[in-house]
Parts: structure tokens; C-alpha cells; sequence
């Protein structure tokens, strides 16, 4: 038996799939291989993640391709006999077709799959993060190798100038030109950072890749340090990814040990290091200059930028700073050339771009797709459309910053400009899909609230103009919403943006923005007809069964937590002096009979 | 270099801040968190103005902008004046009864609005003046403590800081008048410590915490200090100089 018909048994251990023990049936797995004496070999690795989260825990076994859902550490035993030892397939294991509910065997003929162009991604989910050798088996640096031993510091920057890579956490300033500017400057010492402070409400995309392909990190990060002159690095990372920073941590120590980092790199004279930098979970120190105050000790407060960092960065000398993602790019575009990498995207926004796809779509998880892909692609082909088939209603993109776009502009597409034209931004690649049971004015409450509290409060338009807003925001879904308020809210959004010391600020009421933007109606609604058209805010919230719909069947009444339904004549009703509004009525029924109506006064 | 501010040229070297040029040719912008004594920082937003640079306009904040080339400043165009309208609106809510801001309030012809909820006993803007002056007497009694909207100026765990020494430094930088000294039967209440005044020598009148003149002379390693008044210590210095001068004459 040769290698290539050595089967590889792939276990996720992304976050997704370790909180629902995939570390069993790793142990598993590795457990029953060990002990079994038979001339079977298989390589059981546990990998980063996979990306399809809704099915974890995953495991894929290659070379056949085969992909199964929701594997329990009691499956491990049939897979061995079926699919490792024989050659057949585990049927009820397998991904079933939203649609036609049949089975599918190979990842890429999953829909959530076949659109996805992986990059960034192109290891994670693949190799095993802990071990460096299965990293340099997928051409690991050998891009540092090509650039330290080949090629030379300009010709790193050319690549990426060339390339068109934007930064990937969220401003899209072009990658090139910043490690141009700084390699400009004479100064010494420079630095290299790594901004893996993900802090967006339902992002994962940073973490993954930390913990899926740390070494593919490094070497960006190395070769940036070479190109631009820079012998420290420093990776910052937010404390509460356990995982990202012990795989981090590891990967560091087996680069060092391997030559790939500390003194002399492969013998070219080059010495670099990295540093690993716990962050302390303030939403704002992912803002590029309040992690360099981060890291220099002091409190995460951002400073205005009419110094670039790349001139006065980590301890006023120049600095380059980039996102997780854009690092994982770099080894990408010096193995492959700025012209592969180029015809990738759009015209302005090369590349692909990951996004953490949550929310109410059928398939959850991390995708990686070229840029420029229209949005409906995105949700209702990836993400297989929206949860128990209701209606779309808004997307939310770019984090807290960003915006919610709305049905009719779903065919844009994803790109930096496209998605800042909308009102939203890019931002790191959070995205959250909302259907019709959400609240637009409840959801812009939702991110002030966040923000609320995780604005640095230095400058006056952010800290009092959020905390103005939020009031507003408080009192209209609490049916106190007075006649004005929209003006104001508008008023004070427009100062915040444009007056607000950073980043963090200037795109804070986005929500706000776009929400009043493109759902107008349901604020007015709130506030002039006292009623909340999503169902969400309790206090502008009554239910009640539409007689004609109902067919009496009578499962509301058994999911109603308060017993406020019962069968009273022929027909079931809602006890208004009962209801919580907690909605679970409506989620069950299946004849939507549960209609929403405005307050109604309970004397 | 020259750089045009509301019509007028002035010169300015690269690296000077906008705030500066303007302040020295005589054109006024709004501030409430800058001293000159101290590193700008751009927290109260006040000193925006509009920059007019390659036919594009954006507002920056002229305290702490540099200057880098020969730019058009605008610095009360009617947006400026809008958002420093709303700016004063947010400050008058969040200190509804401070003299300071109501005067603002007056200058700008904002009516305090009445759509929010406020605390009467706020006076404190955040502007961060008072930590500012703190950090630069190398004492660092205060800080910032919290993020978002409940951040507030305060001593580590809101308990006596072990460095304060009563000098009022903060009191005296702080444009709302927020930070309170109370000195009564010779001592000095601030920041939940209380402290032993000094009497001048000469006059009799209490003038400093003992733990500040310590501090200052220490400093300044003066060996044998008298413990006289500011005033006092003029009048001294007043003699002293004419004692010199007269043996000049002679």
C-alpha cells in the first residue's frame, strides 16, 4: 500500500465543533486506529475549522472525499468498519440536501461548498495546526523561502503592491502601499503586528484561522518583517480565544525550532521574532492605534490618525499592522504570483474575502468567497436560505459599525465600495442574517447597547452621542417614542459620525443610519401606532389567532411556557393577561395563524 | 509655509498645529480640553474645523492637526456650526447645570433639551484636562476608569490615592469647574483624602497642603524651604531684588 492510498481521517476541532465534543471522537478515533491490527493506515488529524458549523462535528475523510455531519464519538466504530476498512459510505452520516433531502457524499458537491474560493482558509479545516510539518506539506514557507533566498525586500512589496490586497480588517487600505510607506522610513526599529482582536458580535473569522493555520500568520508576518526592515513582531490576541492562543503559542515555538523565526532565518543574515500580546477583551482595542496603546501598556484608547502608524506606529516608529486575514494572504500571492491572485475579485477589491455567515440561514459556518459575489449568492446559495423558509428581511454586515442592508439591495456585491455605497461596510466579515422575526429598531438597539459599553469614551460625540441615542432607541421600543425623535436621533447620528475621534466612532450609528434608511416604516410604527410590525418589543406586542387559519391543532398551546393559549368554544386563544410575547406561538405554528397586532392596554 | 484660515494668510511651519496657527493670527476656535500647558488630545471635539485640501473637505480637529502643506481651513462653516450646535446639545444634557456649558449653550443658541434624562449633580465632560495635568506632575493620582458611557474620572478603586498630595492642579485646569476643594479648619478635602494645611509664615494665612510643599521642594531640592504664601514669597523675592539693586547703586 502507497501513500496516496493512505486515507486521512479529518476531525474538526474548531470552536463550533469542540463545544460539541469533537475532542472525543478524535480520541476516539485515534484510540480504535491504534489498537486495530489490521494493514489499514490511516492518518487521524485533528483540524481547525471546516467551516459548515450547523452540522459539527464534522469529519472528512480524504482521499475520497467524504464529509459527515454530526459525528458523536459513539459513530467512530461503524466509520472505521464501513468507510476506512471497507469502502463504503455511513449513509445517515451524511450532509442531506436542503432542498431534495437527499444524502450527499462529497464536501464539494455541498452547496455551501461549491461557491467558496479558499485563500486565507486554504489550510484551515485541512492540516493539523499543531504540527508545522503537515503546514510545509502544503508549500509552508516556502514563500518566506522564496522571498528570503531568491528574491529580495522589494520584490515582496512589489507582489503585494501588485497583487491589489486590501487590508481584510475592515478600512480596505491597500496592503502594498502600507508596507511601501513604512519601508521608507529610516527610522529603527520598526515593528510588524498582528491585529487578532475579533470583537464583532457573531465573528469567528480571525480565530479560525489562528487556530486552523497559525503558521500561514507567521509567515506573512515574517515576510512583511524582511520587506520593510523590522526585527520584532507582535501578535495580539484577545485573551478569551483559549484556543487561538495555545495553537499560537505552539506554532511559534516549533517555527523557532525549525529556523523559520529568531536569529539567522534560513541563513539569510535575518533576524525576526514574535511576541504573543493577550488582549484584554475592550471591543475598541482591535481599532489599530488603541492595540498599539494596548500593547505599549497603556490604557486602549485611539488616537487620532493624521500620523499614520506606518510612521509613528508601536512607540512612535513605524509599523505595520494588519489584520489576521491579510497576513494569511501574503504566502498565497508570493507563491502564486500578483497576477493569479489579481484575477480574483473585482476590479478594486482583489481577492476573497472570509465571513463568519450566522444568523437565521440554514447553513451557519465560515466561508471564504471571491470578492464581488452578488449577496443573494451568498445567503441563499452558501447559507441555503433562510431558517424554516421565512422571509429575508434585512443582512447585517461590518459588525456593530456596519449597516443592515435590505431585500431589494441583496444583488450587490461584495466588495469594499459596494458594500460602503449601501451604507454598510466590509468591517472584519461578520455576517448576520435577520428574517422577518427581527426588529429593525430593536436590532440598531441591540449594537448602540453593545457600543454603549464598548466605546473607549474618550471623545465627546461617541461616548454622549451613543448614549443619546441609545436612550432614544430605548424609549421607542418601550412605546415612549415621541414625535421629533427620529429628527434628533438623525441630528445627533450625522455629528457622531463625522466629529468622533475614531474609527470606532465615526461608523457607530451606522446601524442606526441604515436601519432608519431602508426601515423607516417601522419606526414610525413604533412610534406613532405604538405597535412593534416584527413582533419583538413586548411592550408594543399582542398576539392572536387568525380563527380562519387555525386548524385547531393545538401545538401552540402546548409550547407556550405561560399556558396562556386554550381551546375556548371551538377555537384556541391567546390570554393577553398571560402572553409574554416570547414568540415560541409563531414559531411553531405551521399555518402561520399567529398574527401580530400593536399594544393593546391591559386595565 | 503659508496656510489660509477663514480668508487670512498665515505662515506656519510644517508640523504646527492648526489650533496654534490660528490662536497666534487672532482667529478664535471654540475649546474646552485644550491647554496650552499640555499635550493636546482631541477629546471634546469643540476645535473642529473644515480643511480644504486637492478640491475635497474634511473636518479635522485643529488642536492636534498638523500642518503638512499649504492648506484652506475653514473654521466656521455652516456643518461646523452644526455639529458643534449638537455637540453642546450633548454636553448640556450630560451636565444640565453646569454655568460653564450653559454659557456655551447661550453662545451657540442651543435650548437644553429637554427630551433626556439627566443628572443634576454632573459637572464633569470627560475632557481629561485634570488626568492630563496629574500625569505631568508625574503623580498619577487620577485616571479615567470604565469605558463607553460609564466612564468617569476617578482615584484607583475610587479609594485615597496613595500620591495625591492635595495640590489642586487638577481643579485648577478643570473648565467646568467640576472637581471640588474644600478647605476647612486647616485641612483640605479632595478625592475622598483629606490633608493638613500650611500657614505662611510671614502672613498666617493657610495656603498649600504640607504633602504638597514637601513634593514641590523636593523637586526642586530645595534643602532648608521657608513656608511662605505665593504672595508672600513675591514680596520676599520683591526685597530681595531691591536689596541687590541697592548695593549696585552703591
Amino acid at each position: 500500500m502507497n501513500d496516496m492510498d493512505k486515507k486521512s481521517i479529518l476531525v474538526c476541532c474548531g470552536p463550533g465543533c469542540l463545544s460539541d465534543n469533537s475532542d472525543e471522537v478524535l480520541a476516539n478515533f485515534k484510540q480504535k486506529l491504534q489498537g486495530q491490527d489490521i494493514d489499514i493506515k490511516a492518518v487521524v488529524k485533528g483540524t481547525g475549522c471546516q467551516g459548515l458549523c450547523e452540522m459539527g462535528p464534522l469529519v472528512r475523510i480524504l482521499p475520497q472525499d467524504i464529509l459527515y455531519c454530526k459525528v458523536r464519538a459513539a459513530d467512530v466504530d461503524e466509520i472505521i468498519e464501513k468507510t476506512i476498512i471497507g469502502n463504503d459510505i455511513v449513509e445517515r452520516l451524511l450532509y442531506h440536501d436542503t432542498d431534495s433531502k437527499k444524502g450527499v457524499v462529497s464536501s464539494n458537491q455541498i452547496d455551501f461548498y461549491r461557491g467558496q474560493k479558499k485563500i486565507a482558509l486554504r489550510n484551515v479545516g485541512l492540516i493539523d495546526p499543531k504540527n508545522i510539518d503537515d503546514y510545509i506539506a502544503q508549500d509552508g514557507y516556502s514563500a518566506l523561502k522564496k522571498v528570503l533566498t531568491q528574491e529580495s525586500r522589494e520584490y515582496a512589496i512589489d507582489e503585494i503592491e501588485r497583487s491589489g490586497l486590501r487590508g481584510r480588517g475592515g478600512a480596505g487600505f491597500p496592503t502594498g502601499i502600507k508596507w511601501r510607506q513604512c519601508a521608507e522610513f529610516e527610522e529603527k526599529p520598526k515593528y510588524v503586528i498582528c491585529n487578532g482582536d475579533e470583537g464583532d458580535p457573531g465573528a469567528f473569522m480571525d480565530r479560525s484561522i489562528i487556530e486552523g493555520d497559525p503558521h500561514s500568520v507567521i509567515e506573512g508576518m515574517t515576510i512583511c518583517a524582511y520587506a520593510i526592515g523590522a526585527n520584532n513582531g507582535f501578535m495580539y490576541i484577545r485573551d478569551e480565544y483559549f484556543l487561538a492562543i495555545s495553537n499560537m503559542t505552539h506554532a511559534l515555538k516549533q517555527a523557532r525550532a525549525s529556523g523559520f523565526l529568531g536569529k539567522n532565518i534560513l541563513g539569510s543574515g535575518f533576524d525576526f521574532d514574535i511576541e504573543i500580546v493577550r488582549g484584554g477583551g475592550a471591543f475598541v482595542c482591535g481599532e489599530s492605534t488603541a492595540l498599539i496603546a494596548s500593547i505599549e501598556g497603556r490604557v486602549g484608547e485611539p488616537r487620532a490618525k493624521y500620523i499614520h502608524s506606518n510612521e509613528q506606529g508601536l512607540w512612535y516608529k513605524p509599523t505595520v499592522l494588519n489584520n489576521v486575514e491579510t497576513w494569511a494572504n501574503v504566502p498565497f500571492i508570493i507563491n502564486q504570483g500578483a497576477e493569479r491572485f489579481g484575477k480574483i475579485g473585482t476590479k478594486k477589491s482583489k481577492g476573497t474575502k472570509v465571513f463568519s455567515l450566522v444568523g437565521k440561514v440554514k447553513n451557519t459556518g465560515l466561508i471564504e468567497v471571491p470578492m464581488g459575489m452578488p449577496l443573494r449568492q451568498i445567503i441563499f446559495d452558501i447559507g441555503g436560505g433562510i431558517n424554516g423558509n421565512r422571509k429575508f428581511k434585512a443582512v447585517q454586515t461590518g459588525g456593530p459599525s456596519g449597516g443592515c442592508i435590505p431585500e431589494d439591495h441583496l444583488d450587490i456585491n461584495v466588495d469594499f465600495d459596494s458594500l460602503a455605497e449601501a451604507g454598510s461596510m466590509m468591517g472584519s466579515g461578520g455576517m448576520i442574517v435577520m428574517d422577518d422575526r427581527s426588529c429593525m429598531v430593536d436590532v440598531a438597539r441591540y449594537y448602540l447597547n453593545f457600543l454603549s459599553g464598548e466605546s473607549c469614551g474618550k471623545c465627546i460625540p461617541c461616548r454622549e452621542g451613543i448614549k443619546r441615542m441609545l436612550e432614544i432607541l430605548n424609549d421607542i421600543c418601550c412605546g415612549k417614542g415621541r414625535e421629533g425623535d427620529l429628527e434628533l436621533l438623525m441630528e445627533i447620528a450625522e455629528t457622531v459620525e463625522e466629529a468622533s475621534l475614531c474609527g470606532l466612532g465615526k461608523t457607530a450609528p451606522n446601524p442606526v443610519i441604515t436601519t432608519l434608511r431602508y426601515f423607516k416604516d417601522e419606526y414610525i410604527a413604533h412610534i406613532k401606532e405604538k405597535r412593534c410590525p416584527a413582533g419583538v418589543c413586548r411592550e408594543l406586542t399582542s398576539y392572536h389567532i387568525d380563527q380562519e387559519l387555525c386548524r385547531g391543532c393545538g401545538l401552540c398551546s402546548k409550547q407556550c411556557p405561560q399556558d396562556a393559549i386554550a381551546k375556548r368554544d371551538k377555537y384556541f386563544a391567546i390570554d393577553e393577561s398571560l402572553c409574554v410575547k416570547c414568540g415560541s406561538c409563531i414559531d411553531t405554528c405551521r399555518f402561520d395563524a399567529i398574527k401580530v397586532g400593536g399594544r393593546i392596554s391591559c386595565k | 509655509m503659508q496656510i489660509v484660515i477663514d480668508g487670512k494668510t498665515c505662515d506656519a511651519k510644517r508640523g504646527e498645529f492648526l489650533l496654534d496657527i490660528a490662536k497666534r493670527n487672532g482667529i478664535d476656535i471654540p475649546t474646552l480640553c485644550h491647554l496650552d500647558a499640555l499635550p493636546g488630545e482631541g477629546n471634546c471635539r469643540m476645535c473642529i474645523v473644515e480643511v480644504l485640501e486637492r478640491g475635497r473637505s474634511r473636518v479635522v480637529t485643529s488642536c492636534i492637526y498638523p500642518v503638512k502643506r499649504p492648506v484652506e481651513v475653514l473654521t466656521n462653516t455652516p456643518k461646523i456650526i452644526k455639529m458643534r450646535k449638537t455637540l453642546v446639545m450633548l454636553l448640556a444634557s450630560r451636565v444640565p447645570e453646569n454655568d460653564m456649558i450653559y454659557q456655551l449653550c447661550e453662545q451657540y443658541d442651543v435650548k437644553p433639551p429637554m427630551r433626556f434624562t439627566k443628572d443634576p449633580t454632573e459637572e464633569c465632560i470627560l475632557c481629561r484636562l485634570c488626568v492630563r495635568a496629574c500625569e505631568e506632575i508625574k503623580l498619577n493620582a487620577i485616571s479615567t476608569v470604565n469605558r463607553g458611557i460609564t466612564k468617569k474620572i476617578s482615584t484607583p478603586f475610587d479609594e485615597p490615592s496613595d500620591t495625591c498630595i492635595g495640590c489642586g492642579a487638577c481643579a485648577y485646569v478643570c473648565p467646568t469647574n467640576a472637581i471640588k476643594i474644600h478647605d476647612k479648619n486647616g485641612k483640605r478635602y479632595m478625592w475622598n483624602k483629606s490633608f493638613e494645611l500650611l500657614k505662611c509664615e510671614k502672613c498666617g494665612e493657610y495656603f498649600t497642603t504640607r504633602e504638597n510643599f514637601e513634593y514641590v521642594n523636593k523637586q526642586l531640592e530645595c534643602k532648608e524651604p521657608k513656608i511662605l504664601c505665593d504672595k508672600c514669597k513675591k514680596t520676599q523675592a520683591q526685597e530681595n531684588l531691591r536689596d541687590i539693586f541697592s548695593t549696585y547703586e552703591m
